[in-house]
């Protein structure tokens, strides 16, 4: 009597079961990245795939669901850091540096922005800097500072944000998406001390 | 022997588990596209506010909070067209003078971009870009044996969709200069020629 009730029972907790574990795989790999072939280079990391014809089906469900609007591979290339150089999360409440060089591109913008991609209030009215508006020194080199705290130089604010990313676009790069990018071509995000 | 006995009889049971996760797993991916209520169509659509017949409007400047799409570079004004091509075909053009980085990228439904361009890609100077459903470029290619030497023509994959155009401000108080340029791209519902 017990015996067929129990087999459906079994039947109905493995595909609850089945549920569960499928939808929490999509949720896991929804909530990591955007599907395949990254392109990192140190900190930073893009997906060429997501701004082409040959997108994979988890990149546009990601996309779908940020509601973001992606570069095409032809018009450029957007790399986010999450964290500094040595791998450490950024964090607000510390200072970085982000220093020389930048790959080779008609022009470059390196901006601030909230982990889910939105614009971060700050003090210093300015979210990023372009290769056009950045300061140089004799000979080219730049250094932009991340800090709450007012700069002399060329400044970005996290504000009270504790959590940010830095986003580096590169438009109309030569960049080839194909090979392993070089880190040393990529700029670097130096620590330089927490409150 | 008993104990693989009983690992042989839940064998089945976690088979079927893994298989419906796995079943559910990709149709949930697959399905994102489709169901996710905040894709870049729907945010283009709600920031242009319904604007029909089909014209370029230009966003109002990026600021914290009021962003239309997430990770947009705060560099750039930017312009969106929603289109819908049952009411015809979509001429988008713009005079390119190969100074300031311009950038036009054609969206489609579920997070497909299916073309992108900058104002590289111009030819003699100007960027004319014609798009479609099937029968109507193909009824375009027979009513005009030679298309304008500049002129692209594009099929589109869904029926509606939307242009992005992002012109770039050197630096923020640039931004009215390249608010500017965006009225100079023009994006027009045109009728199919008659057979």
């Amino acid at each position: 009597m017990t015996r067929p009730f129990a087999k459906y029972l079994r039947a109905a907790a493995v595909m609850i079961a089945g549920l569960a574990i499928g939808l929490a795989a999509t949720a896991l790999s929804l909530s990591s990245g955007y599907g395949f072939n990254p392109l990192r280079a140190g900190p930073w990391t893009a997906w060429p795939s997501v701004g082409g014809a040959d997108i994979d089906p988890y990149a546009r469900a990601v996309i779908a669901r940020t509601g973001e609007a992606p570069l095409g591979i032809d018009q450029g290339l957007a790399f986010v850091a999450q964290e500094d150089s040595s791998g450490a999360q950024l964090d607000g409440a510390c200072d970085y540096q982000i220093v020389d060089p930048t790959p080779a591109a008609r022009l470059w913008t390196i901006a601030l922005a909230t982990p889910h991609g939105g614009l971060i209030a700050s003090p210093a009215g300015r979210y990023g800097f372009s290769s056009v508006d950045a300061l140089r020194r004799e000979g080219g080199a730049f250094e932009i500072a991340v800090a709450r705290r007012a700069r002399a130089g060329n400044w970005l604010s996290p504000g009270d944000a504790r959590r940010f990313v830095l986003v580096l676009r590169l438009y109309d790069t030569p960049l080839d998406v194909g090979a392993n990018a070089d880190p040393a071509s990529f700029p670097k995000i130096v620590k330089l001390k927490c409150d | 022997m008993k104990i693989l006995d009983r690992y042989l009889d839940h064998l089945p049971w976690v088979a079927a588990m893994l298989l419906i996760a796995g079943v559910v797993h990709i149709v949930s991916v697959l399905l994102m596209p489709a169901v996710a209520p905040k894709d870049a169509y729907a945010r283009a659509l709600a920031a242009v506010g319904g604007a029909q017949p089909a014209r370029l409007v230009a966003l109002a400047p990026m600021a914290p909070g009021a962003e239309i799409l997430p990770f947009e570079d705060p560099a750039f004004a930017e312009g969106l067209c929603v289109y819908d091509l049952s009411k015809g075909l979509l001429r988008v053009s713009a005079p390119a003078d190969g100074e300031d980085y311009l950038a036009i990228s054609f969206h489609a439904l579920a997070g497909r971009l299916y073309h992108a361009i900058t104002d590289r890609a111009a030819i003699k100077g100007k960027i004319d870009i014609v798009i479609g459903d099937g029968r109507q470029i193909e009824a375009l290619q027979a009513a005009t044996e030679e298309a304008p030497p500049q002129e692209v023509r594009l099929t589109a994959p869904t029926k509606r969709g939307f242009v992005l155009v992002r012109s770039f401000a050197k630096r923020p108080s640039d931004q009215a200069r390249a608010r500017e340029r965006l009225n100079t791209v023009s994006c027009e519902r045109f009728d199919p020629p008659k057979e």
